[in-house]
């Protein structure tokens, strides 16, 4: 681990960080000097990833958070602040990809992929907007996906709709908290490995997308988790409302 | 590596067009070849004009970066051979080129004479093409790099520059296209959209007043600095982004979020 300081003296909350993307961004972070904040619901890789970060030499801690809960996002923010003075990174990477739900237009299984993907969100950064403004900025990056831009058979239709509302709910928070110096921007992976929690059945059509990927290949965590330290770093600090596309080359084409 | 860097370009070579600064007010292209050198870039600056390409060099040398220069004009198409060649032979390969050069056109389609439209096509967009057709041979044989082409959020919001805005709109285009083209190389080619960046060439000639319209403009109320755009550029140029191609980056403070009065 290279401890460089692009974050030093920056206390960071990721969520959906005991596995893939959350985890490789709160490493990430953390080896550039962040105070870290793993959130997640599954607490025991939650702490893995927590021991990881310690054992590297690194500052972290594991935090519950389900990221539908407004009273959890309160009390996780709170102690964050009241313990490390302040708040400056919120990387909302909590998400699901797919449900159980056979029909993927069942209502059910709509309001639970914008329950998480979308509400999730809105709250997170409503809050930590809140902290920030008061404090006298932050960096708030959202993790959208390509499929916020491009519609598809792939991807489930309440997935699209819910990472669309998150690259577009940010740019209205960034005008929003521009005054106060809050910068809200979105991140869009393409094709990652599947999601720990995804039950999608097609692995066979998938390799055809990545196939159509002008890299050829599917991306990795390491490669989201730089773009998510550039945008949280004071390097973007005239980056605002946008949005970073990570993707091999998918939607150029 | 020199001074403040932590080697994130380190062991890279690049060439940075439009390098130099007309003054002491920083340029785009010159923040960039001096942050690139700082992190341990080897970086070949060109510019049409030696003086202004010379404070530059002066200045990566002072911070104890590796650089030489080239004085030519990125719309002539045997300076642009000339300049990959002397990256090359100065430094045995090459893998990122940052195609920085570009002017200002304004005016409607009715206002602007033909000879004008050509002038800011040729310096904004053919040169790109030029420097792209002998750098990305270079770079593909030095086992794969980056392209990174400045265009404009003027491409995206017009206001009364219209050749202006469509050679950055064809700067957006054919960073996609290159993309596409390239990637098998394993060369990635992107583009930075600058928002009111008070930088050597918007500097000239600018009132307080128009300055401060500038910075108004960005829901955070603030312009932005040849910095920003470095770092942005640094971004792109490094392994970080290695899975990043044929995007456009805007670095603009949220202008482009809405479109008030600019």
């Amino acid at each position: 681990m290279t401890l460089n300081g692009r974050l030093e003296g920056k206390v960071a909350i990721v969520t959906g960080a005991s596995n893939g993307m959350g985890a490789a961004e709160s490493k990430l972070l953390a080896s550039e000097g962040a105070q870290v904040i793993v959130c997640d619901i599954q607490g025991d890789s939650g702490e893995e990833v927590v021991s990881e970060i310690l054992s590297e030499g690194g500052k972290a801690e594991y935090a519950h958070c389900d990221v539908t809960s407004e009273m959890e996002w309160k009390s996780v923010i709170e102690d964050t602040v009241s313990k490390y003075g302040g708040l400056h990174v919120l990387v909302n990477n909590a998400g699901i990809s797919s449900t159980s739900v056979e029909d993927n237009l069942a209502t059910d299984a709509w309001e639970n992929i914008m329950n998480i993907n979308a509400t999730g969100v809105f709250l997170g950064t409503k809050t930590a907007a809140e902290v920030m403004k008061g404090q006298g900025g932050g960096s708030i990056v959202n993790i959208s996906s390509i499929m916020g831009f491009v519609g598809g058979e792939y991807g489930h239709p309440a997935y699209h709709a819910s990472k669309g509302a998150v690259r577009i709910f940010s740019k209205a928070m960034a005008v929003k908290y521009g005054p106060y110096g809050v910068r809200v921007n979105t991140v869009h992976p393409g094709f990652m490995p599947p999601m720990t929690t995804s039950n999608h059945p097609s692995s066979g059509s998938r390799d055809q997308y990545v196939a159509q990927t002008p890299l050829r290949r599917t991306g990795e965590a390491i490669e989201v988790a730089y773009g998510v330290l550039f945008l949280a770093s004071d390097e973007a600090s005239f980056v605002t409302g946008t949005e970073l596309v990570i993707d091999g080359g998918y939607i150029a084409q | 590596m020199s001074s403040n860097g932590i080697g994130r370009l380190t062991g890279k070579v690049a060439v940075v067009t439009g390098a130099g600064s007309r003054g002491e007010i920083i340029g785009n292209g010159q923040a960039t070849a001096l942050l690139f050198a700082r992190e341990g870039c080897k970086v070949l600056l060109v510019d049409s004009e030696e003086e202004n390409l010379s404070r530059t060099f002066r200045k990566i040398s002072d911070q104890g970066g590796e650089a030489s220069f080239y004085v030519g004009d990125v719309s002539n198409e045997l300076d642009c051979q000339k300049m990959v060649e002397l990256a090359v032979n100065t430094y045995g390969h090459l893998n990122i080129l940052h195609n920085n050069v570009g002017v200002g056109g304004s005016g409607t389609v009715v206002e602007v004479e033909a000879k004008q439209w050509d002038h800011v096509m040729d310096v904004n967009v053919k040169s790109m093409m030029l420097t792209s057709k002998y750098a990305i041979p270079e770079i593909a044989s030095s086992g794969g790099g980056t392209v990174i082409n400045i265009s404009s959020i003027s491409a995206i919001r017009p206001r009364g520059l219209t050749p202006y805005t469509v050679s950055k709109g064809a700067v957006i285009a054919l960073t996609k296209a290159m993309a596409v083209d390239h990637a098998a190389d394993k060369v990635r080619v992107n583009c930075i959209l600058p928002g009111p960046i008070f930088s050597s060439m918007t500097s000239v000639n600018m009132t307080e007043e128009v300055r401060e319209l500038r910075r108004i403009s960005s829901p955070m109320g603030i312009e932005g600095s040849p910095m920003d755009i470095a770092n942005a550029a640094l971004y792109l140029a490094s392994d970080e982004s290695r899975w990043v191609t044929g995007i456009s980056l805007i670095v603009d403070g949220g202008v482009s979020l809405m479109s008030p009065q600019r």
